[in-house]
């Protein structure tokens, strides 16, 4: 569903911030893509939306290339951002059928859509009120169907639980498992390792633009002997200082003998 | 938690309904919600409504209480035309007796006087006409018996027809003036009458009134109605263009907007409808407060003639409105876009307000109305085609040129925007507030940021404005004096400003400003561009004088030729320095240093290049004491090729060379005018240069650019860092 191809990503200053990064997703198959800050998570969310166009490489969804047809692309991804904020003049109806016009809903479906969400996400009790009165929670939720609004086949969730309480994580994350249940495939972007575990079928790790490492938790355990994520996250992070530092010592080894 | 549906295909189906009318559908639905989004702020209601109408009654009580102390304060003065001197004796006569009579006005009265005006060999006027123009405050047209000798009275009645201007006040005042004497001299004679009852009894004096209109919009006020107009546009359009904009990127609302299925230009576009709509909102509500106000206080007939508040003019300021709104919003947009905050957002609509106010300053100087020329000047144009709305003399073709002109502008600055608006949709959050744009920095840094370039060139602009004016005042000053002033003038401008703005900022002078050595061979190219480059600039000059581009009356003219005439009695060295060296130096360590560092870190290099020329040549359609508009253009090829030479050598020195070869080869050329007219080259200002002249300065012209072509440094130098 989901082809990621050499994708890269070097800004105008110079940073590699994605380095010829290469993965697939499949439909009903939640992949976790994870990654200290910086590590190029939300850049790499972005090439496949389209926001930022990549140096090289390519990302495509069934088939659909993001360089190609941008505006197909757009249709067939929800985005959820904890960055994002909801228009705090509007109500979240209002919200909902803004998106649901712009990503081409007709009238009759827009109501319906609206009306489903309301139900499974719980929204109903908010859903007239102006969003600047919602509490963190509801925002969350809200932006959750604001992504989902078109019912997209691929789902990008960066970091969707940044900020909740326990409750509102427990709720954000059997959301996801819903939708795995609904086939669709999804990327997702998260620091709450343990519970990436718990819902995440494959996972990539990250760090500095690469991947370091990716299979299925089973995989990942057997090829770094570590039994958690948050370990083998710990010995990412130690083995790219060592790297770093032996590259730093290499460079000036160099700069010592020209 | 219910459970989602379950079906893997998007709802696609729909998305493929792009026919016209759906997308016409989308297209409102987007404008809904930014109208919305905008009309439930509070902030936007505050300027849409409280503001005009707190403002309106407030100015209004203002103008009128002045207006009132005016006319307590002056000495009060009847200018009163009659045919003939022999009327003009008849009158005062009449209103001799009729003062004695009333008596002295209170001592806290204006004490009025009276002109007579008669008609002599040189100048002949129609009673009607001269108090219609108001040369006249009032017409007074006497009939009576010439051939009696029983005095001025005659034996038949006199009759006195007295012409009034219907729009003036004081027309007004001196016919109840004239009119109290008149009747207290007929009542003096009835009484006389009365008392020798036998005598058959006629009123001696019968009194008739004429009421003439002055021509339409007269009235000064309808001169600056057009930059009211800018000022009320400018008001509703702001905070919106900059809250859709800028503030989408600061409330993180941006990306999740960018990650629609729609082209960008499509909801930048209903931002721009409403940003436009709450400007034309804005716009009404004033309008209807001036109305209302100026009804109220009775000011119609003060402020706007006898015309008053009528539909017709309403619906005219209406429609300039409107012609406003869609160019400014445009603008607005465009520059709000490319800011990454409010704060940003801020910084760049600062220089855009001050130089708006510009414009509207600039068309109530005289020379100035909508030509070939203006006609394609921004804001100029509109503002002046207003003028020429409200006073009913619209020329269509300049107009439609202007009409035209504001909308290209406009579609550019549109697409301009669109093309920056989400550029990268990085959400970069930043509170804004006008406190930190103005702190000081912690650390230095190596170039000015662009905010505090457009805010120094903000500054500079009415700084330079107000003292080049002062400076034209001062005609009595000794040439010598004069020179050493302009120099000390431009440097604490051009140069002053500048350190002070690296000071605050943090910047060090020599990166700040790229006074860096440029490779050798950039130093003879800027030489010889220099010497090669005033007989075109000076050509372009003839050429626009040639076209009709003329801001300079006669009058300036005159005082511009009493001052060069005056520099023959100062050292050429002295001119030189003053005129040549000095604003060389400092002009450029503001243009093409300060400015053009700053605008580097967010401008790429032609853009860069183009702000600083436009800029350039804006400052040097500001003369001493007028506006040069044929100037403009020169300048701007002038600052084009200077921003070149400082990109081209990556040093400010090189453009420095060239400024002082340039203006010192110019000013000599001054100098000597009558050796070249010696050498029949003709009457220097008015004649083309010789063909020989011109082909030399092409040649030169031609390997100079060469020179500096090559004198680019191996290196790229980095980008500028961010401030």
């Amino acid at each position: 569903m989901i082809e990621l191809a050499e994708l890269t990503k070097v800004y105008d200053s110079g940073v590699v911030a994605v380095d010829r990064l290469s993965l697939s997703v499949e439909s009903g198959e939640v992949y976790g893509l994870l990654g200290p800050n910086g590590a190029g998570k939300t850049t790499t969310l972005r090439m496949i939306l389209g926001l930022l166009a990549p140096t090289s490489g390519e990302a495509s969804i069934q088939g659909c290339r993001v360089s190609n047809e941008p505006l197909r692309m757009k249709r067939r991804i929800g985005l959820v951002s904890a960055s994002a904020e909801l228009y705090q003049w509007l109500t979240p109806r209002e919200i909902l059928h803004y998106f649901a016009t712009g990503y081409g809903l007709r009238k009759e479906n827009a109501n319906a859509r609206v009306e489903e969400l309301a139900r499974v996400m719980d929204l109903k009790n908010f859903i007239d009120r102006r969003c600047q009165t919602l509490s963190t929670g509801q925002a969350q939720r809200m932006n959750l169907a604001r992504a989902l609004i078109h019912d997209p086949p691929v789902v990008l969730l960066d970091e969707p639980t940044r900020g909740l309480d326990v409750v509102g994580a427990k709720v954000v994350f059997d959301y996801v498992q819903l939708l795995r249940t609904a086939q669709k495939a999804i990327i997702l972007c998260t620091h709450q390792l343990d519970e990436a575990e718990r819902f995440c079928d494959r996972f990539g790790l990250l760090y500095r633009g690469k991947l370091r490492h990716e299979g299925t938790l089973a995989e990942l355990q057997s090829s770094t002997g570590r039994p958690t994520l948050v370990d083998m996250f710990l010995d990412l992070l130690n083995d790219a200082d060592e790297e770093e530092s032996s590259e730093t010592m290499a460079k000036q080894s160099r700069a010592t003998h020209e | 938690m219910n459970e989602p549906q379950s079906n893997t295909e998007s709802n696609a189906g729909d998305a493929n309904d792009s026919g016209f009318w759906f997308a016409a559908r989308q297209q409102l639905e987007f404008t809904r919600k930014e109208l919305r989004e905008t009309l439930r702020d509070r902030r936007t209601l505050v300027t849409l409504l409280a503001m005009p109408i707190l403002l309106y009654p407030l100015l209004g009580l203002g103008f009128r209480f002045l207006a009132v102390q005016q006319s307590l304060s002056e000495n009060l003065e009847y200018r009163v035309a009659v045919s003939s001197d022999a009327e003009g004796q008849w009158l005062v006569e009449v209103l001799r007796m009729g003062d004695q009579i009333v008596g002295p006005p209170p001592a806290d009265a204006p004490q009025p006087e009276l002109q007579l005006l008669t008609p002599n060999d040189e100048t002949t006027f129609d009673l009607k006409t001269v108090v219609a123009d108001t040369g006249a405050d009032l017409g007074v047209e006497i009939e009576w018996d010439h051939s009696s000798d029983t005095g001025f009275l005659g034996t038949r009645p006199a009759r006195v027809t007295l012409i009034q201007n219907s729009g003036s006040p004081l027309s007004r005042d001196a016919y109840d003036y004239v009119t109290e004497r008149l009747t207290a001299a007929n009542n003096h004679f009835i009484e006389g009458w009365a008392r020798q009852s036998q005598q058959a009894f006629t009123i001696p004096i019968q009194q008739d009134k004429v009421l003439v209109e002055p021509p339409e919009s007269r009235s000064a006020i309808l001169g600056v109605l057009p930059l009211i107009l800018l000022l009320m546009t400018v008001t509703g359009g702001v905070y919106p263009a900059i809250d859709l904009t800028a503030g989408e990127r600061e409330r993180n609302t941006l990306e999740t907007l960018m990650a629609l299925p729609v082209p960008r230009f499509r909801l930048l576009f209903a931002k721009y409808v409403a940003v436009v709509s709450v400007t034309m909102l804005t716009g009404l509500m004033n309008l209807v407060a001036m109305s209302v106000t100026v009804y109220a206080l009775q000011l119609e007939q003060t402020l706007l003639g006898s015309g008053g508040f009528t539909l017709g003019l309403l619906g005219t300021l209406f429609l300039v409105l409107t012609a406003f709104a869609l160019f400014y919003s445009a603008v607005l947009l465009m520059l709000t876009s490319s800011a990454r905050s409010f704060k940003e957002a801020q910084a760049y609509l600062i220089p855009l307000l001050l130089l708006s106010i510009a414009p509207g300053l600039v068309i109530l100087m005289p020379g100035w109305s909508l030509s070939g020329g203006t006609a394609a000047i921004p804001l100029v144009n509109i503002l002046l085609l207003s003028r020429d709305l409200l006073e009913s003399t619209v020329q269509p073709l300049p107009a439609i040129a202007a009409v035209v002109s504001t909308f290209l502008y406009g579609v550019a600055a549109l697409a301009m925007a669109a093309r920056m608006f989400g550029n990268d949709a990085v959400s970069i959050g930043s509170q804004g507030s006008w406190r930190g744009l103005f702190q000081r920095p912690t650390n230095w840094t190596l170039t000015p940021s662009v905010t505090s370039s457009f805010i120094a060139l903000a500054t500079l602009f009415p700084v330079y404005f107000v003292a080049s004016g002062i400076l034209s005042r001062g005609a009595e000053i000794a040439p010598f004096e004069r020179l050493v002033l302009s120099g000390t003038v431009t440097t604490l401008i051009f140069l002053g400003i500048p350190l002070l703005f690296l000071w605050h900022q943090r910047v060090g002078i020599r990166s700040g400003l790229k006074l860096t050595a440029p490779r050798w061979v950039a130093v003879p190219g800027a030489l010889l561009l220099g010497f090669s480059t005033w007989p075109m600039v000076f050509e372009l000059l003839m050429l626009a004088q040639d076209w009709g581009i003329r801001g300079i009356d006669p009058e300036q003219l005159e005082n511009v030729e009493q001052l060069l005439a005056g520099w023959k009695s100062v050292p050429t060295w002295l001119v030189l320095l003053t005129l040549g060296v000095v604003p060389g130096v400092c002009e450029e360590c503001f243009f093409r240093g300060y400015l053009f560092n700053g605008l580097r870190d967010h401008f790429k290099p032609l853009g860069t290049i183009l702000i600083t020329a436009v800029a350039f040549g804006l400052f040097h359609v500001v003369l001493a004491g007028g506006a040069a508009p044929e100037r403009l253009l020169p300048s701007t090829l002038m600052g084009i090729l200077l921003g070149w030479v400082r990109l081209r050598s990556g040093s400010l020195l090189p453009s420095i060379l060239l400024h002082v070869v340039h203006n010192s080869s110019l000013l000599l050329v001054v100098q000597s005018r009558d050796l070249l007219e010696q050498w029949n080259i003709g009457q220097f200002q008015q004649q083309h240069l010789p063909a020989t002249w011109l082909a030399a300065a092409a040649v030169g012209f031609a390997i100079s650019l060469l020179l500096i072509h090559y004198s680019q440094r191996g290196t790229q130098l980095p980008a500028n860092p961010q401030v």
